[in-house]
Order: structure tokens, then C-alpha cells, then sequence
């Protein structure tokens, strides 16, 4: 749709062809981009078909419109479409009870399902005080409807989402992350609005990770920890409330992603036997960061031994392919790929040079795109294995997770190697105090 | 009757606000396709060389003097103006009247 506006700008007449059960999709990319005429034929070309009988079927039974959509004139409306009008939306939106408040928000698709916490002038007051940048600093405009991302919006997000004062520089440094993306990323656009149902996980390190309790160790994917759980979901919220990612018409999903509520961790640097992970990217150990990457899923699996070569072909033979892998080990398996002298680069290494796949797998991918009459690939050269990721860069390596052998892979995207995936958090002044305030609310169970 | 307790919350609304986008209207179409460069520009989705295959043998039967040719942007999730590729398609993009793109999705 990007390249059709791009071509209408340059005075060319196009003519967009898509599903029809993107229609909408293509209206919210066609307005967000300026041009709400863009003529769109919606087909019943079924979405990434290789069955030619039914693309053919699709086309027949929409070539009226497609001839049409080329050749009938443009109406006034077409050529010079209405401005829309400035929204002025009221900053006090509601007033009622706690489920009064969580239905009105719910109605209007600004929650992820699950309750909220009312963010009420008071509260937001008291989130703010986990920033010294002023509420109305517009730290820029999130993709996809380009809502200004101020620091009030960012903690009255935040407050819905459960989150503490002390999660908001977290929170914002997030938000900037996003911000700053290269495109694909900005706002989460590529991968939020993808068929993929890409999900956003964000590692966080350096001493913040202590100071708000943010579990790295047994069950950090689990629920149970405020940090883990609320930072994602604030972040969730943002691009939906800020960025006007909407289910459906934006974020494309197919099958959806229970990631997508929150995927949060701390490095364990503290029992990791390397450098973490922000000192790969110049940061100093004592700074706090959030990185991002997007993964699609999350597969555990377990190394059949304590040694490298067992650890390391585990992790290998479930890589399934991708573009983008963050491997995470627990601290005894770091420990064991240490004592045989891996370090991250090694084992980033091994891993790309050992995945090994039939060059069909790879050719597979963009068989469907190669030109007509371009040479189809010899079933040797199909069956050559080659290796699947063409980059060690493309593989990250952190250390997480509990007692135990199991370790994780996440398979998925992110960004290209370079462009940015993370940034600094920044504290406010009055940081230890904020800390001293909320550090102790810690789950303490019942001794049974 | 026991009394209403409910708390009652004035609440901040979370949604941002959004300068209005400049709208800008499309191009006036080029009429009978016939004796016209037609462009057909194929995306990355598989779907897209199939679809737009189906559409070049329908053009053709219609308007046999219209010329056709092809554009391949086979970069998932990029716009042309991003590539390394964007000069050959600007040369592409002169010598066309009008473009078929395919496929969302």
C-alpha cells in the first residue's frame, strides 16, 4: 500500500489489489498515509495462495472492478479529498464506578481484555513521579496514526496497565525505543500490523532490574511479578492507545500471540558467567537498558547433557527458521558452556555456522517470488544443506531463568543489526526514594 | 439496605492525540487501457506473481495494444523508495501509464 501512495504521489495512476478481508487494513494504511482514495480492489484471491485455480477464480470474479478501479474517471471527492478534522479529545473521559470505568474503556478498544487500573488524576500524579520530564514533553509521534507519545499519555498507560512509579523510566525508555526504530519498527508497525502476530520481548538490563524487582530467575515468563507483567502490558497499551494499533485493522495477525500481553525479563547478570547483554551494544555495565526484539515464538527445550556439544546441539536443532533468534540459557547451563570456553560470540557462532538446512528450505521461501522463466533450483542443489542464518548477529544470547536444565529459544525478527533495538533508561532525581517506596511490595507466600 | 460505598473514579483519557494527516487525491485515470504502458508491480507476498499472471493474460485479451511489464519489489516489508533498487524502479515507473499491484495480503 506504502509503494501505491508512493507511486500516486509521483502522479501515476494505481490500482491496489488485496484480500478482501484486508480492505480495511488497506483504508487505515491509505489514510495514515494521506490518501484515502487510493483505489483498492478487495478479491476473494485467497491470501498467499499457491493454488492457482482460486487466485484465477479471485481475479475473474473481480475484473469488473478491476477495469473499473483503471479506467473510470475520478470523482471531485477522489481528487480532492475532505480534510479530516482535528480531534480535541476531552483529558477527563469518564466518571463512574471501578466496572463503569473498565467497561467504558473496553468499549472503546483501549484495553487488552483484562481489567485496568482506573488512571485517575491522583494516580497518574504519583507515576509521574517516576520521571522529571514534564507531563506535556512530546517525546514524538508513534506509528500507526502517529499519536503525540507525551509523558502524561505514556503514565496514564502505564497506570491502566497496574504498573509502579518506578516501572515509568522503564516505561518511557521503551516508548523512545519504539520511537526511534528503524522502519518496519517505529511504533511497531511492520511487526505489529503483520500476518506474523510478532510479539515485542524486552530484556532489561543493568542495576534497575534489582531496584524494581524485575524476576530474571524461576518462572520469569511466568505470571506472579509485577515488573515483568506490567511493563509489557503498558507497552502493549501504548501502541494501542498512542501508536492506534487496532486488532483487525492494523495488527493483522493471524492466529494472535499470547505474548503479546507482556514479554519481560531481566538478564541474570548477577550468576551469568559473561557480559550482559547492553555492554554488546557500548553501554556500560552500570547503565539501565531496555532492548526489543520481536519474536514470533517461544520454544523450550532440553539439552540432553550438561556438556557444550549437548547444551549447543539442543539449542541448534530447535532453531526453526527465522530471521531473528534470542537464545536464553539458565545460569548452570551458562556456566557449563563457559567452563568449555563459549563465550556469547562463540556460541552466536557455532550456532550460525551449525544450522544447517536442505537449500530447498531456504529456496522454498522465495520460490513464489522468482520471476517467470527464472532457473528453478536442480533437486541436488535443493537437497545441498546450507547454513539458515547467514549472520551470527542475527542470534542474541542471554542468561535467565531458574534452577533447571530447560532453556528457551525465541524465534522470530528484529531489528536489522546496527539500527536501533535498545535504549538507556534514565532516572529521576529523586530515584532512591521512589525506590524505597515501592522496592519491598514483593509477593510473600504462605509457609504450608 | 445497606449503603452504596462504591467508589466512584474521574478518569484521564489514554488515548493520544493525532495531528490531521494532509489528505491528497489520486491521479485521474489514463481511459482505455488500450495503446497504454500498463506496469503490473509485484510485492513480495507469493500470492503476487500468480495474481498479477491472471491479470497480464486478462489485459491482454482486452486490450490487445496495451503493453505490459513487470516491476518484482521481493523485499518482505519495504517500500521501493527504501531500497538499493529504488533507481531501476523510478526508470521503471517513467515508462508506465498506470499500475496493477498486488497483493495485500
Amino acid at each position: 500500500m506504502y509503494d501505491a501512495v508512493s507511486i500516486e504521489d509521483r502522479q501515476k495512476p494505481v490500482v491496489m489489489l488485496a484480500n478482501f478481508g484486508f480492505a480495511n487494513d488497506a483504508e487505515s494504511a491509505s489514510r495514515g498515509k494521506g490518501m484515502p482514495g487510493i483505489r483498492v480492489v478487495a478479491t476473494k484471491v485467497p491470501c498467499e495462495s499457491t493454488v492457482i485455480e482460486d487466485i484465477e477464480a479471485g481475479i475473474e470474479e473481480a475484473w469488473n472492478d478491476i477495469v473499473n478501479a483503471l479506467t473510470k474517471p475520478i470523482t471531485a471527492e477522489e481528487q480532492n479529498p475532505k480534510a479530516n478534522q482535528p480531534e480535541t479529545p476531552a483529558r477527563i473521559i469518564f466518571k463512574g464506578t471501578l466496572a463503569e470505568v473498565n467497561q467504558f474503556y473496553y468499549r472503546r478498544g483501549w484495553t487488552d481484555g483484562l481489567p485496568i487500573i482506573p488512571p485517575t488524576e491522583a494516580a497518574v500524579a504519583e507515576m509521574l513521579k517516576g520521571t522529571d520530564l514534564p507531563p506535556d514533553q512530546l517525546l514524538g509521534k508513534l506509528q500507526s496514526r502517529l499519536g503525540k507519545a507525551t509523558i502524561e499519555k505514556i503514565a496514564i498507560n502505564a497506570v491502566m496497565a497496574g504498573a509502579l512509579p518506578t516501572y515509568l523510566p522503564v516505561i518511557i525508555a521503551g516508548t523512545i525505543n519504539l520511537l526511534e526504530s528503524e522502519q518496519g519498527f517505529n511504533g511497531y508497525t511492520t511487526y505489529g500490523f503483520s500476518t506474523g502476530s510478532w510479539a515485542p520481548f524486552w530484556v532489561i538490563n543493568g542495576p534497575i532490574r534489582n531496584q524494581i524487582n524485575v524476576n530474571s530467575g524461576s518462572g520469569a515468563f511466568s505470571p506472579g511479578n509485577i515488573a515483568n507483567a506490567t511493563i509489557g502490558r503498558a507497552m502493549g497499551l501504548i501502541v494501542k492507545n498512542i501508536g492506534g494499533v487496532r486488532k483487525g485493522v492494523e495488527d493483522m495477525g493471524v492466529m494472535g500471540n499470547p505474548m503479546k500481553y507482556t514479554m519481560v525479563i531481566a538478564e541474570n547478570e548477577e550468576e551469568s558467567p559473561w557480559e550482559p547483554l547492553h555492554t554488546e551494544f557500548s553501554y556500560k555495565k552500570e547503565d539501565s537498558t531496555i532492548s526489543v526484539s520481536f519474536p514470533q515464538s517461544y520454544l523450550q527445550h532440553y539439552p540432553p547433557g550438561s556438556d557444550a556439544a549437548s547444551i549447543l546441539n539442543s539449542i541448534v536443532d530447535n532453531i526453526p527458521r527465522s530471521m531473528r533468534y534470542t537464545v536464553i540459557v539458565n545460569a548452570a547451563t551458562a556456566k557449563n558452556l563457559a567452563r568449555e570456553g563459549y563465550t556469547k560470540e562463540k556460541i552466536k557462532q557455532y550456532v550460525a555456522e551449525n544450522k544447517l538446512v536442505p537449500a530447498a528450505q531456504l529456496l522454498g521461501q522465495i520460490g513464489a517470488q522468482v520471476k517467470p522463466g527464472d532457473k528453478k533450483p536442480s533437486l541436488e542443489e535443493a537437497a545441498k544443506m546450507v547454513p539458515l542464518i547467514r549472520d551470527p548477529r542475527f542470534v542474541r544470547v542471554i542468561v535467565g531463568g531458574g534452577p533447571g536444565a530447560f532453556c528457551v529459544n525465541l524465534i522470530g525478527g528484529g531489528a536489522t543489526p546496527g539500527k536501533k533495538e535498545i535504549q538507556k533508561i534514565e532516572l529521576p532525581k529523586d530515584w532512591d526514594n521512589l525506590v524505597k517506596k515501592y522496592k519491598n511490595l514483593v509477593p510473600v507466600y504462605a509457609k504450608y | 439496605m445497606s449503603a452504596n460505598t462504591e467508589n466512584f473514579y474521574e478518569v484521564l483519557s489514554p488515548w493520544a492525540e493525532a495531528d490531521p494527516v494532509a489528505y491528497r487525491g489520486i491521479s485521474p485515470r489514463v481511459g482505455d487501457p488500450n495503446g497504454k504502458a500498463i506496469g503490473l508491480l509485484c510485492n513480495s507476498k507469493r500470492v503476487a506473481p500468480p495474481t498479477l499472471k491472471a491479470v497480464e493474460s486478462r489485459l491482454k485479451k482486452q486490450y490487445p495494444k496495451a503493453s505490459i511489464s513487470w516491476f518484482y519489489n521481493t523485499v518482505p516489508n519495504e517500500t521501493m523508495d527504501q531500497q538499493p533498487r529504488k533507481g531501476e524502479f523510478e526508470e521503471w515507473l517513467k515508462g508506465v501509464d498506470v499500475i496493477i499491484a498486488a497483493y495485500g495480503d
